[in-house]
């Protein structure tokens, strides 16, 4: 796709799976760390790499298995919150340990049978060599995120301002919730080998995070987001891969920066120290 | 006289999920057009559920239920399009990202249905409640920001743009000063007069409307005084019938 600005292939697959990687996870990051559960983030990604550990165990494919068990995953936060009468945030711890308990048992019961297997693409990421179909599946589900935020943004900015308010205004809150899920669970299943699943998380929190130290509207964070990502995730591969520095460390090292920067500049930051 | 009746209640049961016991247990009650109705009793005595299980909110296990003519049951998304629910409790963070108008605009989503967009009407509807709540002034803030009363006064506007046809409010002076809480009260009574129903949860007896209300009093899930009383003598039969001495 930009091939006309960037001849060398490798790179270019690479800048295009960061751009559409940070845009589809920025967006999704708004709605993650406003509606308080940024810890989705570490979870589905532990989930897609219990996933790719186990398709890799029954040679299955990897990103099928991520993609399905980031979505079961998705699919049992709700339910299980509400039948063990745990809050999500509980819930999502439980079912980070139990994914990570099933990687951690594939990985290692393969290196048992003395099967190689190097978990480092699945931790780490690797935007080095990406195929060019990981590519396409990464911008169908960047733009799946822009569009479904669009569609359903008057929805989407309620049930995150708040979910009660939102259901007793005849919001049909729970498809639109599961909706989300599905959407973050694809994302991070078709971003772990880009960015791994340790990394995952600075990509769909970080974004967020960094726009609402200027934003008091949440519209302009919608907006903005995936540009700051954009802009964050294509300078870091560009000058990480002319250095030879790994892609996704250096970027997430790249975003961290950023944030510290714009929490020393923050506005907010100003107020709130005035007000003291 | 059942086409203007907007709520009725007929030996309902609610219970909160895994509970053992109901919460409201065999209630029967029956709301008209343009009615004001104050409900007491201690606390946990079911009020706050009681205007939940109205607006379809809790599910209700046994009896039947029919708001604004409609089946909470089996219509609940379409009772809360049609019902204003002021919720109690509420806390916003101060650097939440969201501006009073945008907050009353909320108030009309549930009506337009999904993938519309805010139409001139819906526009209106929010600027004309903000008007009549007096807060005009405040669109463009962080609701953040804003006082415990102005925010009340944000969430009773987001109700009005409803253009309901029930307003529930459930403690709705709690956050209110004195000036406040009588500007609140000529609203309501003006709403009242207007036809649309009003069922208000409090413990403010000083600011009822200068004409008689209907007094319940709920007492362990369920109604056990319901009259119709002067604003004066409101407090009074609110305590007795709570066992207040």
């Amino acid at each position: 796709m930009l091939e006309c600005i960037i001849p060398n292939n490798i790179v270019c697959h690479a800048v295009e799976a960061m751009l559409f990687a940070s845009i589809a996870c920025s967006v999704l990051g708004v709605i993650i760390t406003q509606i308080k559960i940024s810890s989705i983030g570490f979870t589905m990604a532990h989930a897609a790499f219990a996933g790719a550990a186990l398709g890799l165990f029954l040679n299955i494919g990897s990103t099928s298995m991520a993609i399905l068990c980031s979505i079961v995953v998705a699919m049992l936060i709700g339910p299980l919150s509400q039948k063990a009468k745990m809050s999500v945030d509980t819930t999502l711890g439980v079912l980070f340990g139990i994914s990570m308990a099933l990687a951690i048992f594939f990985i290692a019961y393969m290196q048992y049978l003395g099967r190689g297997f190097n978990a480092n693409v699945l931790l780490f990421g690797d935007v080095i060599s990406l195929y060019r179909e990981e590519v396409y599946s990464l911008a169908i589900i960047s733009l799946v995120a822009v569009v479904f935020v669009a569609l359903f943004y008057k929805e989407i900015t309620t049930i995150i301002f708040d979910r009660k308010i939102a259901v007793s205004s005849g919001i049909n809150v729970t498809p639109i919730y599961y909706a989300t899920l599905f959407i973050i669970a694809l994302t991070v299943a078709l971003s772990l080998n880009i960015i791994g699943g340790l990394l995952l998380y600075v990509w769909l929190v970080t974004p967020a995070a960094i726009v609402y130290q200027f934003c008091y509207n949440v519209r302009d964070m919608f907006m903005l987001a995936p540009v700051v990502a954009a802009l964050i995730s294509v300078s870091g591969a560009l000058y990480s891969l002319e250095v030879s520095l790994p892609v996704g460390p250096f970027t997430a090292v790249l975003f961290s920066i950023v944030f510290a920067l714009a929490v020393i500049i923050s506005p907010k930051r100003k107020i709130s120290r005035s007000k003291i | 006289m059942t086409e203007n009746r907007t709520i009725y209640l007929d030996g309902v049961y609610t219970a909160y999920e895994g509970a053992n016991v109901p919460t409201l247990r065999n209630i029967s009650l029956e709301v008209r057009e343009g009615e004001y109705v104050l409900v007491g009793g201690p606390n946990g005595a079911g009020k706050t559920t009681l205007l939940e299980s109205i607006m379809g909110m809790l599910k209700i296990t046994h009896g039947s239920a029919s708001v604004c003519g409609l089946d909470v049951r089996k219509e609940g998304l379409q009772v809360r399009r049609k019902v204003g629910y002021v919720i109690q409790n509420f806390a916003f963070d101060p650097l939440t990202p969201y501006t009073a108008e945008q907050v009353v605009m909320m108030g009309r989503y549930g009506i337009m249905g999904c993938l519309k967009r805010p139409c001139k009407a819906d526009f209106r509807a929010a600027d004309q409640a903000m008007h009549l709540v007096g807060i005009e002034d405040l669109a463009a803030k962080p609701i953040g920001i804003l006082s415990g009363g102005q925010q009340q006064k944000v969430l009773i506007a987001q109700n009005l743009a409803k253009e309901p046809s029930l307003l529930l409010l459930d403690e709705p002076f709690s956050n209110l000063d004195i000036a406040a809480r009588e500007f609140i009260t000529g609203i309501l009574e003006n709403i009242a007069g207007k036809g649309i129903s009003i069922m208000m949860v409090s413990h403010a007896f000083d600011d009822l409307p200068d004409r008689d209300i209907r007094v319940l009093v709920m007492n362990d899930g369920n109604i056990t005084y319901d009259a119709v009383s002067h604003p004066g003598d409101v407090e009074a039969r609110v305590k007795s019938a709570s066992g207040v001495v």
